[in-house]
């Protein structure tokens, strides 16, 4: 609790405390709102932290052996798990459901153990130093976060966002309304490999050192957690899941070894209470409309139905 | 809005859709075996044939949702510009202007009910990822554009876009989520619109207005109209020509009074008593009317003929019979003053309502009036925000499905709900569930199946491959087998062929004759209140008429509201 008073009271002597707690706070939201990206097309997929693996390990070895600045290692990092996220999905993404999401996991795990522990460069797995790092760039992973969840709200509304919402709900129904369902699904899991690529290449920067312990299976499932807390309708939603249960370990602090115990019952709670996320509404509330009237009655005043009514000039 | 310019009737390709020979068996089954059928610009074309005759899939093939077998489908975009539909995709066939419904609606049901139709637009859209990244200039107004457009196409169907507009889609009462699907198929602007059963769920009245609205849409817009209905009178009374299907074959293909009068029509579709009164009758018109009312098989209609027709299909006593076995027996369950609300939304206000032993209740009214949600609640499914409802000494607020279940009060539920893979003998065994007689549940099982030989031979099949009206049998059977004091039953014919409804009626009518106490709600207002004792009109949430089913037939109010006649 000292951690929510001190927030309050100490905001500045509580940001130099929790420095490293509020940089994994936006690593985990760039994390939750890649699969956001996924899930809002209707695909359950775990490969972001492979995507990850690859942003930052692409970003380090680019600092090491190039000397590039770091912006381009980073767009690099993002750009090539990207280009990954194409190879993969095109045979993947025919799978739905469970099988996506198995199918994906098997890639997260061929990037850190195939890749990762065998190619030379990457340090066979013995993990890589980050000549360039810089602990305290906590404030550009933020900066980013806020960019992408706006972008990415207001992108709910356009063509593409609303293609996606429609995949998600009713794939058939959405092909029928002549939407290529294949190449956007494709680009959605494109969009969240580039942004977990991000993720990945701003967390690198983060640290002296990365490990392939780090993009391990157990992180996959996490960031899916996050995102599914919060929920999944708008991009808000897996940053507030993020940002809350990875601050859940320093809140209950003081349970000392009840602390899991307490992670996992709050979790629990959320899920049952709040199935669907907790920015979102429920959606079984208002199922039904007030009942439609059986005989032509004369519309109010304040119903201009009949104007409505009327054909419109064609394009 | 106009989808597609009005095309001249003088045009030099007055054909539209071409199929040629087109097959598709799904393992053994024929589902489509060699089929030509031609659709004209401006024309509306019925499609019509017993439950699983292979319509659906027909039009499966031509927008690609399956895969052709052999034979071609051309759509030909104008005289110089034919393309093959053939294995193409979904999306694709859809942007050359195909637009379609679903027989089993499809929404997007958690979005809104304006956005369903915005998505709709999709083919017509510029990509806007830039412009929407502000909230003001071209993106903005683009979408106020569409939101617009989509408000004027509610509009157009018979939505209310201001009451209904922000709903989620699944929220809608069954009939308005059919008149969503439309109005999601005219936002692709089509030039072709191929519809899979849109009337279901709707009484008479909404089935004349979705006829206007198709009239307009081809008068109006130079759209073409492939409808698979049921419903008779609509399909007789709208399109130029009809197909008749069975078995995967066409089997009749020409005018609507040429094809009520093909013997093989009749047998396979119609039914002996619809075409006894079809061949009456002198004019399109006349038939269809007839149709439509003889399908009732009713000893007390005006047509002699259709009367002197009248026959059981399970080989029970007609419902004049029925009706008169009626004895005035101790109320079986009592509702009064039940409110109902979802959220705000109060959907049944004030209603009271009994059922006596051995009555044929049932309820009438148009879609969102509140029949389902009083059903739902009488059997524990919706909770009731007052009232009082009680079944025997069961107070069905209260109970909760499971105990409202064992009291024996036992609904069928609207659309079947069959367990599609589940075979047919395990979804009867679900029926007895909660029983623990499993003898008497084996014996009662093998009666069903016995009693209803469609089921007996499918007994190890899975129930999904069981056609519409084989699942509804199934659907009664397995209420049986909960050994009903009451048996409730949500829109029995929903979805069936006319030779299905009158069995289906007819076996509702026999339940009843055995002496079996049923709630009954059903938008085929005529069959339903001529085989019931009494009934109750709904209208949005209330009471407005209760009487002797009789009565209510002779109502001119009900009858202009409900009966179409």
């Amino acid at each position: 609790m000292r951690f929510l008073i001190d927030l309050f009271t100490h905001p500045s002597a509580w940001y130099s405390a929790h420095r490293l707690l509020v940089a994994q706070m936006g690593i985990n939201s760039l994390l939750a709102v890649s699969i956001w990206v996924t899930l809002y097309a209707g695909m359950l997929t775990l490969a972001n932290v492979g995507f990850m693996a690859i942003g930052g390990y692409t970003t380090v070895i680019m600092a090491i052996h190039l000397h590039t600045p770091l912006p381009l290692n980073i767009a690099c990092g993002a750009l090539l798990a990207g280009a990954v996220g194409v190879v993969i999905g095109l045979p993947v993404l025919r799978l739905k459901g469970v099988y996506l999401a198995i199918a994906t996991v098997g890639f997260g795990e061929v990037v850190r153990f195939g890749i990762i522990l065998n190619l030379g460069i990457t340090g066979k797995g013995q993990g890589l130093t980050n000549p360039v790092a810089d602990t305290n760039a906590i404030l550009p992973v933020w900066i980013v976060l806020g960019i992408l969840v706006a972008g990415l709200w207001r992108l709910t509304r356009s063509k593409l966002g609303q293609a996606w919402a429609a995949i998600r709900s009713n794939e058939l129904a959405a092909a029928s309304g002549a939407i290529d369902t294949a190449r956007y699904k494709l680009g959605a899991f494109v969009l969240g490999a580039v942004l977990a690529g991000l993720a990945g290449g701003l967390d690198a920067h983060l640290n002296f050192f990365i490990d392939p312990t780090e993009y391990a299976f157990n992180r996959a499932v996490l960031v899916l957690i996050f995102a599914f807390v919060g929920g999944i309708l708008v991009p808000a939603g897996p940053v507030l899941g993020a940002v809350l249960l990875t601050a859940l370990p320093e809140i209950f602090r003081s349970a000392n070894a009840y602390r899991d115990v307490l992670d996992g019952l709050i979790l629990m709670l959320i899920v049952v209470f709040r199935p669907q996320g907790l920015i979102g509404r429920r959606p079984d509330r208002h199922r039904r409309t007030r009942p439609a009237r059986p005989h032509a009655e004369p519309a109010t005043a304040s119903e201009p139905v009949s104007e409505l009514a009327t054909p419109e000039p064609g394009p | 809005m106009t989808p597609v310019p009005p095309v001249p009737p003088d045009t030099d390709d007055a054909v539209l859709l071409e199929l040629t020979g087109v097959r598709r068996h799904f393992g053994g089954v024929k589902a489509v075996d060699g089929v030509d059928l031609q659709v004209d610009r401006g024309e509306i074309v019925g499609l019509i044939g017993p439950n699983g005759a292979g319509k659906t899939t027909l039009v499966n093939l031509v927008t690609g949702h399956a895969r052709v077998d052999a034979g071609t489908i051309r759509l030909h975009r104008d005289a110089r510009d034919v393309v093959d539909l053939e294995n193409r995709p979904v999306h694709r066939v859809a942007g050359w202007g195909l637009a379609r419904t679903f027989q089993n609606l499809r929404l997007y049901g958690e979005l809104s009910v304006v956005d369903n139709v915005i998505i709709g637009m999709h083919a017509h859209r510029r990509s806007d990822v830039v412009s929407m990244m502000v909230p003001v200039g071209p993106g903005a107004r683009g979408r106020a554009e569409r939101a617009e457009r989509a408000r004027a196409l509610l509009a157009r169907v018979g939505l209310d876009p201001d009451r209904q507009g922000r709903q989620a889609a699944a929220t809608l009462a069954y009939g308005d989520q059919r008149r969503l699907e439309i109005a999601r198929a005219l936002a692709l602007q089509p030039r072709l619109l191929l519809l899979d059963e849109p009337a279901a769920g709707m009484n008479n009245a909404e089935k004349d207005r979705l006829a206007d609205l198709l009239r307009s849409l081809v008068a109006d817009d130079g759209l073409t109209v492939l409808l698979i209905e049921h419903d008779l009178r609509l399909v007789m009374g709208l399109c130029q020509r009809i197909a008749v299907m069975d078995f995967g074959r066409k089997i009749a293909d020409g005018p609507p009074q040429e094809v009520s009068a093909d013997p093989a029509v009749i047998a396979a579709y119609l039914g002996a008593r619809a075409a006894s009164a079809a061949g009456s009758a002198g004019d399109v018109a006349a038939a269809a009317a007839a149709v439509a009312r003889s399908s009732v098989g009713d000893a007390r209609s005006t047509d002699p003929e259709a009367g002197g027709a009248a026959e059981g299909g399970f080989g029970v006593a007609g419902p004049g019979t029925a009706r008169r076995s009626v004895s005035a027996g101790t109320t079986l369950l009592e509702v009064e003053d039940l409110h109902v609300a979802y959220g705000a939304i109060e959907a049944v206000r004030g209603v009271s309502l009994s059922v006596a032993e051995g009555e044929v209740v049932t309820l009438i009214g148009a879609n969102g009036a509140g029949k389902s949600t009083i059903l739902r609640t009488l059997s524990g499914l919706v909770r009731a925000s007052s009232g009082r409802a009680t079944f025997g000494a069961v107070d069905l607020l209260r109970a909760g499905a499971p105990a409202i279940v064992a009291a024996r009060l036992i609904q069928v539920p609207e659309g079947r709900e069959i367990l599609g893979t589940l075979t047919v003998e395990e979804n009867l065994q679900l029926g007895a569930w909660h029983r623990t007689d499993a003898a008497a549940v084996r014996t009662e099982i093998a009666q069903q199946l016995e009693r209803f030989p469609v089921l007996g031979q499918r007994r190890s099949l899975p129930a999904g491959q069981l056609s519409g009206g084989e699942q509804q049998v199934l659907a009664i059977a397995r209420g049986l087998l909960g050994r009903p004091r009451l048996l409730v039953l949500d829109e029995p014919s929903l979805g069936l062929a006319p030779r299905l409804v009158e069995e289906v009626f007819d076996l509702i009518a026999g339940l009843h004759t055995e002496g079996l106490t049923i709630l009954l709600v059903e938008q085929n207002a005529v069959r339903a209140l001529q085989l019931a004792t009494r009934g109750y009109v709904l209208e949005t949430g209330q009471v407005t008429v209760a009487g002797e089913a009789s009565e209510l037939l002779a109502n001119p109010r009900v009858q202009s509201a409900y009966l179409g006649t």
